[in-house]
């Protein structure tokens, strides 16, 4: 055989057996899911720009835990920093902030059933959090827009936006977490500032603020009386510059007059700082370290710890990321995100503090949905 | 843009339509090597021209990835690249341009998608322990890379176009005046390109919806990629002067201007017409050297200076006004002396010492609303002083011992020994076995000690044990030469730097880790020259790299104990095979990565957990030409020739099968 024809015929077996073992990125095949029963989805928000944020479901009857299961139903990733779940009747909404799209899947079978993307809207660009008026009308808080978005969480359309009125240039101008008390709906903003603003639920505008001495609100809750519990995580400071002071703040705020009730400082020990509110609205639970309880009732938060942070054989005392109570049982679902780049961790509580299941969920779990 | 690919094609054809042909063959010479003492105990690998000037579109990245055993971290053409040693970080790569250290003071890395390999004529990579000689701080090792005067004796000009896919262009220009005593060089290039590559999106699926919306159907959309486009500029001019006494002097200063776009993620559902993240950069660096070299000693004087100004914005209008996400400015400038000096009191005995001073200072400025002005303005004194001595008491051995300290701002870092040694096993097959012994220490960047916010000004520096042993060879007969290289290497670094987010939403560094990295690097190489013009060569390169988390466990949660780091492959490869018939030549290009873990814990049951391992293959095939006072090539480039899809990070996908033509040509003259 000539040489050249001999180079030719080994070149394109090689070229075959190459292209034949060849490990390629891509899709996985859909599994079907049928979820019976009380069951919770845990949102693994992932690392930043990584497109690594997951969904993982847990049964809480057979303690059983299924990972990735938004990928697995649906061959997609679920997207980059997985921000906030709402249940709202037979739909779960997931807001993925640096992918620009909010999810809409079918609690019970995990796949998706609809979507709103940047492009489906005129002011998206990172979602935060999804809030539901009513059947037709639903929020959506931004990161960097100075706009809330409206949709329609049936249809899952884009029908208009709210002006925020916060300053536009040069970055943030974050809405967050919402929640409403009659017609308003309050919304912190958290990234470079401390506010909280008051829509008007029935004109979708922005009708008044709430400013707070402690900077960066990052989470909030409406207890049974209509009291607004803020928790700040204090802001930023170094001898160099900064805004804040460091200190993590708890405000109680009367959602009727927008009076600040209470104003407690709390412990500042490189804290996260996360709250959740039991079913009835009465109890407050509170991540400042170790977790907290409290009566909406009370005037400040217990000395004491209703569960101090799990420690290790070293005294290492675990970092907690997120808290969620389950509105059926009561439980307490605490989230460990462990050293922010592998498999984070959930403890299961009972509402009296006892440990019930500790499980593994996906990288940065932030919070629970809880599906009845 | 169009006329200036038409007036640079009409050059090239001017130019090649004159002589005729005229094929030259050079009689071979037989080259005996001499084991320079410089070199006792040296791991190192030396690209040369050869490869580096393969063709005008390939960047420093793109030579690493294919003809050396680093991991090179890259995000696509003309996207951050960063290249790691031995399984170690990129900030434990020294990079030094004609002895001017090139990390940025900033991050501690070098992009080498910023460098392309025409604009360099030798590249020198120090394996472990050996990176002591160029600088401190290369845990997993160093790269010098370094431009030289041309062998020619005529004055010389080249030009090359290059064509490729997603509306790239790539054109350089090079003019070598020559006298006796001096040389002049001059190098341009204007590179452009959409890189708006198509791909099949295995992250995401569109859903097919009946009358009354209900999913139907759906399948993995055909995109492109967003926010790719790039231009990258260059000149560079150089000068060489040689007395013929002994004396050399070179002044080279190299500017670049690259905008680049920074694509979007595969998981991003943003349209890039209503979103702009782009990466601005200009650097000048200038470097002036001056040697003297007599017969038993020499002395080196070297001062240089760079200056880089970074500019990054994430915007979108898609608001009545435009929103600035992001809007960063930074300005980091580096100057340096430095002293060299060398002795041999006899043949068997070489004595050097090094003395540098250098300057770097940062200013890094951020425009969100609470960062209106410096985010960080610092500067800082280093110093670092370097003596070596080398012993041949046989002529089959030789052993040196290596010293380094280096100072930044008040710190001294612990003093840096090295010990090295070889020994000449087999004469005619240059067989010899090389051992290295060393500690090292790498100081904390600037954005460690000072980024506002997270900086960590307590933070102290790296540590690591490195020892290594391996053979080398190199046999040569009439027409076949056959070489090779084997290292075994064990290293442990402490205090290692890792930035981890904190609970206010930012990052924040640390002495946190502890790493074991081992394993083996290989290097095969093979020549034939064959009858009726054939020749024949072939390179291959192989690395084993356990990197392996040793560091205290964040809380017992933590699974990362004993496991590899995230994004370091275990295997890694690659091979080039050349096959040439007179002014032909076809080459082929093959690398390899191993699957690489995303978390820290290694889960491979998680299902964004690892990246795949992957191959790529390259072919081309040029044509040459050579006239009398011209010489001129076609060649023909594919790229990802099996077309594999890939990534190299997680939701970055890779271009696939893609093609490229270059047109050079070369007029010589008087």
């Amino acid at each position: 055989m000539h040489i050249h024809s001999r180079f030719c015929v080994t070149l394109s077996v090689a070229c075959g057996l190459l292209a034949a073992c060849s490990d390629s990125e891509g899709s996985v095949p859909e599994e079907d899911f049928t979820h019976e029963g009380r069951g919770v989805y845990i949102l693994n928000e992932g690392n930043y720009n990584s497109g690594n944020s997951t969904l993982s479901y847990y049964d809480p009857e057979k303690q059983t835990i299924e990972n990735g299961i938004f990928q697995r139903a649906n061959d997609r990733k679920l997207g980059d920093t997985g921000q906030s779940m709402t249940l709202f009747g037979n739909t779960l909404f997931i807001a993925m902030e640096n992918s620009g799209i909010v999810w809409a899947i079918d609690p019970r079978t995990s796949r998706v059933k609809g979507s709103l993307t940047t492009g489906q809207t005129e002011q998206m660009i990172n979602p935060r959090y999804v809030h539901i008026v009513n059947s037709g009308k639903a929020y959506i808080t931004d990161l960097y827009a100075p706009y809330i978005t409206i949709f329609n969480p049936t249809t899952f359309t884009y029908t208009g936006s709210i002006p925020t009125g916060q300053a536009i240039t040069y970055g943030y101008s974050s809405t967050e977490k919402m929640v409403e008390w009659k017609n308003r709906v309050f919304t912190n903003c958290w990234s470079y500032n401390n506010k909280i603003l008051v829509i008007d639920t029935r004109t979708d505008e922005v009708t008044d603020s709430i400013l707070l001495d402690s900077w960066q609100p990052k989470d909030m809750q409406i207890d049974a009386r209509g009291k607004l519990w803020v928790i700040t995580d204090g802001g930023y400071n170094t001898e160099h510059e900064g805004f804040g002071d460091n200190i993590p703040h708890l405000y109680r705020i009367d959602a009727e007059t927008l009076a600040i009730e209470q104003d407690q400082p709390l412990d500042a020990d490189n804290a996260s700082v996360a709250m959740a509110l039991s079913n009835d609205g009465h109890t407050l639970y509170l991540i400042n370290n170790d977790i907290y309880r409290m009566d909406v009732t009370d005037s400040h938060l217990p000395v004491r710890p209703f569960i101090k942070a799990p420690t290790d054989a070293n005294g290492t005392r675990h970092k907690l990321y997120g808290i969620s109570v389950d509105p059926a049982s009561g439980d307490l679902y605490v989230a460990d995100a462990v050293d922010y780049s592998q498999a984070g961790t959930m403890y299961r509580y009972k509402a009296d503090g006892t440990l019930i299941h500790k499980f593994r969920v996906g990288i940065n779990p932030n919070g629970c949905a809880f599906i009845p | 843009m169009r006329n200036r690919h038409i007036v640079l094609t009409l050059a090239v054809l001017s130019c090649m339509g004159t002589s005729a042909q005229r094929v030259t063959s050079l009689k071979k010479v037989d080259v005996t090597a001499t084991r320079r003492l410089k070199d006792t105990g040296v791991q190192q690998t030396v690209l040369d021209s050869a490869a580096l000037h393969d063709n005008i579109s390939l960047s420093m990245a793109d030579i690493l990835t294919k003809h050396t055993t680093l991991f090179v971290k890259s995000y696509g053409r003309a996207t951050e690249s960063t290249a790691e040693f031995r399984g170690t970080s990129p900030s434990h790569t020294q990079v030094t341009w004609n002895g001017m250290h090139i990390n940025s003071p900033m991050l501690g890395t070098v992009d080498f998608s910023t460098l392309p390999s025409f604009f360099i004529d030798k590249v020198q990579l120090l394996h472990g322990a050996s990176s002591i000689l160029m600088a401190g701080g290369g845990l997993g090792g160093g790269i010098a890379l370094q431009t030289a005067p041309g062998r020619t004796e005529t004055n010389e000009a080249q030009l090359v176009q290059g064509i490729g896919q997603y509306s790239t262009f790539d054109e350089f220009a090079r003019l070598t005046l020559t006298g006796r005593k001096w040389q002049s060089n001059t190098r341009l290039s204007y590179s452009t390109s959409q890189n708006d590559f198509s791909y099949i999106n295995p992250d995401k699926k569109v859903d097919v919806r009946d009358e009354e919306g209900h999913i139907v159907g759906s399948y993995h959309p055909k995109e492109r990629n967003k926010s790719g486009y790039f231009t990258d500029i260059h000149a560079m001019q150089e000068a060489y002067y040689n007395d013929r006494q002994g004396n050399r002097v070179s002044v080279a200063s190299w500017y670049s201007h690259l905008l680049r776009g920074l694509p979007f993620l595969s998981v991003d559902y943003k349209d890039d017409s209503d979103f702009s993240n782009e990466c601005g950069q200009h650097t000048l660096r200038t470097v002036a050297d001056w040697q003297h070299t007599a017969a038993r000693w020499s002395s080196r004087l070297r001062a240089g200076h760079s200056w880089q100004r970074i500019a990054y914005d994430y915007t979108t209008t898609r608001q009545q006004a435009q929103t600035d996400i992001t809007h960063s400015r930074s300005i980091a400038q580096q100057a340096f002396v430095e002293g060299e000096g060398m002795l041999m009191p006899h043949p068997r005995w070489q004595i050097e010492a090094q003395m540098q001073v250098g300057y770097s200072h940062v200013r890094s400025s951020d425009y969100s609303p609470f960062h209106q002005g410096d985010n960080y303005n610092r500067g800082r004194m280093e110093y670092a002083l370097g003596t070596q001595a080398r012993w041949r008491p046989v002529k089959r051995m030789g052993v040196a011992l290596a010293l380094r300290q280096e100072v930044y701002g008040p710190e001294w870092v612990p003093t840096i020994p090295a010990l090295f040694a070889d020994y000449l096993l087999v004469e005619n097959w240059q067989l010899v076995c090389k051992a290295s012994i060393a500690r090292n220490c790498r100081y904390p960047t600037m954005d460690d000690l000072y980024f506002e916010p997270g900086g960590n000004s307590s933070l102290k520096p790296e540590k690591g044990f490195t020892y290594d042993g391996g053979i080398e060879w190199k046999r040569q007969w009439t027409a076949f030469t056959f070489g090779g290289q084997f290292t075994a290497f064990d290293s442990h670094i402490t205090d290692w730097i890792l930035w981890t987010p904190n609970v206010k939403g930012f990052w924040q560094p640390g002495n946190v880790k502890r790493v074991h990295n081992y394993g083996v690097e290989s290097m095969l190489h093979g020549e034939m020259v064959l009858p009726r013009g054939w020749k024949a060569d072939a390179t291959a390169n192989y690395a084993y790299t356990p990197s392996i988390n040793k560091g205290q466990p964040t809380d017992d949660n933590d699974q990362s104990y004993g496991r590899q780091l995230c994004y370091v492959p275990r295997h890694s490869a690659n091979l080039t095979v050349t096959i040439g018939w007179k002014q032909w030549t076809l080459a082929s290009g093959w690398m390899f990565y191993s699957r690489r873990h995303t978390t820290t814990s290694n889960e491979v049951d998680y299902i964004t957990g690892s990246l795949e391992p992957y191959h790529r293959v390259d072919l081309s095939l040029e044509k040459k030409w050579q006239w009398k006072r011209a010489a001129a090539s076609i060649k023909g480039q594919v790229n990802n020739l099996l077309d594999n899809h890939y990534m190299t990070v997680l939701s970055r996908p890779m271009a696939g099968r893609n093609y490229a033509v270059y047109l050079s040509v070369t007029p010589q003259w008087k």
